[in-house]
């Protein structure tokens, strides 16, 4: 019978077996992030939310400094607005093939079921579902895409991709001998020419414009909203700055003979995605986030913004700040990343036995954690991962490594 | 389930009669012939009137019986005990139909151009075409049953030689005589079973 169990050995013996529970101090778009936020964020979050649900286009910046959790914050978005479509770019994977990625981004977001729906919904709106006799679809191809063409020629500027893409929508309903294809197309394979001349299109999705349209089709008939989270905006200003001259590397090729001495290549892929970003406005129902480090790069944007067109600085939202965690914060986000940790473990006596304790560390370990880092989560959790790797892999008793930290 | 009160517009076995104009998807039975139609009118003074409608079935020419469909407008007295009934189907129902039909593109389905029949089984003549299409997906089939109307989008022709039919609309009589409006995925029916099957021709509907 077992008459005594040291509850807290078990638990440094567990850890000792699997490891530090604090291991990622850097959020990525990729890599999903199950715990939520901090009590002292939970209103943050939702005034976020109460912006994008009042308004149908908006660029809401969020500005935080480096380690404050705005890409965490993607994730918590995502749990939290799971009725909407909300998409990660990192600027830095999206400079070439623009809408091409972000297209691809959303189509990985909402499955082709969806496109499936848009394209079966469209077709009917234009007339291709009616039923003859009561019963019957008999679609006229012709037919329907002079209807299509009617509706939407006044919505797009680009009549060679609306042409493109009401021809796929019409193949991949009506035509069945088609649909695998067109369903490659859509899904933005590389399609080769006389693939694509069978299909009767012209190009696929690689081409800007035909993504773009593409895009614009998607988000607006998708029946859910859409945010696209940029992350990092603060890259556009960074490209656009010029390299001060010691930073300056000799180059054999002198990059003004192909792009002139007025401009870095850098300000000129800059600009363009900065006209491309603009342009995205122009998508109904797509609300965009913007992350920024600092209010200096805010200034600069809004800056940039209103050179290319002051009327956009009604769709800015006033910037919404991350600041560092509270006192308390460091407590609640602790105890959340142990619960998260030992319950994906299976390990439910932690719930029970350690409830209402921090052990392996204590009060005072946690409160100097948040003095020394002044609140930044990822200095937090750097901390965190030390003093944890100190008491799995050193000899030393845990009261010694504790005082060390108090 | 749908009760009868939702969909018959007209039975002449039952005399059951509902005046009004309908619009929606309308099968009615007459003599042996099915017609389809968007809409209907039933009222005291006028009987009733289809226009527009799809009449199907067989029609004799000389000795041979012969498939037809062909658009047509009729009109019946309330005494006309030829005309069997008048169901519209539900709505719901209907969606069903319809996505049975695109959900599951299958691009080797035979359309044929002009109606056609697959199989006869009447006392006056006989035809079997399903061995001959055996495998073969067949777009469009309409086969009449002792009680009933299969409406399909599509049929195929199993190991056996009997039709199976895809994404169905039937229609028929239960053992009270009730007219009943169900929808199935796939039903198999014994062709000893059957009455007809016509493959509606493509082109014919377009007209």
């Amino acid at each position: 019978m077992l008459l005594f169990e040291n509850k807290e050995q078990k638990l440094l013996n567990l850890l000792n077996f699997t490891g530090s529970p604090f291991k990622k101090f850097v959020s990525t778009g990729e890599i999903e992030e199950d715990i939520g936020l901090v009590q002292s964020r939970e209103e943050f979050l939702h005034s976020i939310i109460s912006i994008l649900d009042k308004n149908e286009n908006v660029i809401l910046p969020i500005i935080g400094d480096v380690g404050t959790g705005k890409t965490h914050l993607y994730w918590a978005l995502k749990h939290e607005l799971y009725y909407y479509n909300i998409v990660f770019i990192s600027l830095e994977n999206v400079v070439k093939k623009f809408y091409y990625n972000i297209y691809s981004e959303f189509i990985e977001n909402m499955g082709i079921d969806i496109l499936r729906n848009i394209s079966r919904r469209l077709c009917n709106n234009w007339g291709a579902l009616e039923r003859k006799f009561g019963f019957f679809h008999v679609a006229e191809i012709n037919k329907v895409k002079k209807v299509a063409c009617e509706e939407w020629a006044p919505k797009f500027e680009n009549e060679e991709s609306i042409m493109d893409i009401i021809n796929a929508i019409t193949a991949h309903q009506l035509d069945p001998y088609k649909k695998i294809e067109v369903e490659r197309w859509f899904l933005g394979e590389v399609i080769d020419i006389r693939d694509l001349s069978r299909l009767n299109l012209k190009n696929d999705l690689r081409k800007r414009d035909n993504a773009y349209t593409m895009l614009k089709v998607l988000v607006e008939n998708a029946m859910v909203n859409s945010v696209l989270f940029i992350d990092d905006f603060e890259k556009i200003v960074s490209m656009m700055k010029p390299i001060p001259i010691e930073e300056q590397k000799e180059e054999v090729f002198d990059k003004s003979w192909l792009y002139g001495s007025s401009e870095s290549p850098q300000k000129r892929s800059a600009n363009k995605i900065l006209d491309k970003i603009v342009k995205l406005n122009n998508i109904n129902g797509l609300r965009i986030i913007i992350t920024l480090k600092s209010f200096d790069f805010y200034e600069e944007i809004i800056r940039k913004f209103e050179d290319i067109d002051s009327n956009l600085l009604k769709l800015i939202k006033k910037p919404i700040i991350l600041s560092n965690f509270d006192d308390d914060d460091v407590f609640t986000f602790y105890k959340k990343n142990l619960e998260f940790f030992f319950g994906h473990l299976n390990y439910f006596d932690y719930f029970r036995d350690f409830s209402q304790s921090y052990f392996p560390l204590n009060k005072e370990v946690l409160k100097n954690i948040f003095i020394q880092t002044k609140g930044n989560p990822r200095e937090i959790i750097k901390f965190l991962i030390k003093i944890f790797n100190d008491i799995i892999f050193s000899n030393e008793e845990l009261e010694e490594i504790l005082k060390k930290y108090q | 389930m749908n009760t009868s009160d939702d969909f018959v517009l007209f039975d002449s076995l039952k005399s059951i009669r509902i005046n009004g104009e309908f619009t929606g998807s309308i099968v009615s039975k007459y003599k042996n012939k099915v017609i389809f139609s968007d809409n209907i009118k039933i009222s005291d003074s006028e009987g009733i009137m289809i226009s527009e409608g799809l009449i199907t079935g067989f029609e004799k020419v000389g000795m041979e019986l012969n498939p037809i469909s062909r658009k047509v407008d009729l009109k019946w007295d309330l005494n006309d005990t030829l005309l069997e009934y008048c169901v519209i189907i539900p709505e719901d129902t209907m969606e069903q139909y319809d996505q049975g039909q695109f959900s599951n593109e299958l691009p080797y389905t035979i359309n044929l151009l002009h109606t056609a029949t697959l199989l006869l089984n009447n006392h006056e003549s006989k035809l079997n075409h399903l061995d001959f299409f055996k495998g073969e997906i067949l777009k469009n089939p309409i086969a009449m049953i002792r009680n009933g109307i299969i409406i399909a989008d599509r049929v195929v022709i199993d190991d056996n030689g009997d039709p199976v039919f895809y994404d169905c609309l039937i229609v028929g009589r239960d053992e009270n005589e009730d007219i009943n409006i169900s929808y199935e995925p796939i039903t198999n029916v014994d062709d000893k079973m059957l009455e007809y099957i016509i493959i509606l021709g493509i082109e014919e509907l377009k007209i």
